[in-house]
């Protein structure tokens, strides 16, 4: 998301749904700015994530280049999406750290981390550091992990 | 060096003339062979606690992917020794004075130090 007064690459972070790309509010001002036409983007998205189920979110990061061509890169889903769905959570604690809403076990962790692990920022880490970062999500998120 | 070798010895020659049958000094170092590998199956065990999820538990929202089938647990055996020690902080061997355990732990105490200052700074 960087601004520069002479031509520089432009970067949008945007979380969108798996094949459900195109809608107005999130992705169409954010990627309209910059003077990238949201349906060529959303059609090239919903072709890219067609082998995942609708809905699941994904993180993307699009690259605008001065001359309005872009790329994209998408990524694995949020580790929070994975364990909200292992636990059937809807929302998070109102107060993170304090609160327990859930459990999960380290089985759980396991494949989760083999899934994190398929991602490009990821691969050089071993699984165990992996492991040990989605302990740390799952206590944001009032999650107890138990062996 | 011969008389240890007879000092070794005579022990086992008198455990061997006061067991005179031959079954029972047999059977002696069978069950003292089962009671090993009993203290070696308990120690293997004791390492891997008993998981709270047993195996085939169905792990909901991991397939993420058409078509995928559903992710199953596996048994406690096949998940990697170190998954069973993530929940505690990790613990480095200690390995002299400028050795990673020493980083970080001054690393810790350094860290520390800053939020006790800026805690006292308001108070």
């Amino acid at each position: 998301m960087s601004k520069a007064a002479k031509a520089k690459a432009q970067i949008v972070r945007l979380l969108i749904g798996a094949g459900k790309a195109a809608p107005t509010p999130p992705v169409g001002p954010a990627l309209g700015a910059r003077g990238v036409k949201s349906m060529d983007f959303c059609k090239e998205f919903n072709a890219k994530t067609a082998n995942v189920e609708v809905g699941v979110p994904i993180p993307t990061l699009i690259t605008v280049q001065p001359d309005r061509t872009f790329t994209f890169v998408t990524k694995t889903p949020p580790v929070s999406y994975f364990l909200k769905q292992t636990t059937g959570l809807e929302k998070g604690p109102a107060k993170p750290g304090h609160e327990t809403l859930a459990t999960i076990s380290l089985k759980h962790v396991y494949e989760i981390s083999k899934i994190k692990a398929t991602d490009d920022q990821m691969k050089h880490l071993p699984l165990e550091s992996i492991a040990r970062m989605i302990v740390g999500s799952a206590r944001s998120l009032g999650i107890q992990v138990v062996p | 060096m011969s008389f240890l070798h007879v000092a070794r010895r005579s022990p086992r020659v008198l455990v061997a003339t006061s067991r005179s049958f031959a079954s029972t000094s047999r059977a002696a170092s069978q069950v003292k062979a089962s009671a090993d590998a009993v203290v070696k199956k308990q120690a293997s065990q004791a390492s891997i606690p008993k998981s709270s999820c047993p195996q085939d538990t169905v792990m909901k929202g991991l397939n993420y992917l058409k078509g995928q089938p559903q992710v199953l647990a596996l048994a406690d055996d096949q998940y990697p020794e170190w998954l069973w020690t993530i929940l505690s902080p990790k613990e480095y061997p200690d390995d002299g004075p400028g050795g990673k355990a020493d980083r970080v732990r001054r690393k810790r105490e350094r860290q520390q130090a800053i939020k006790d200052k800026n805690f006292m700074s308001t108070q």
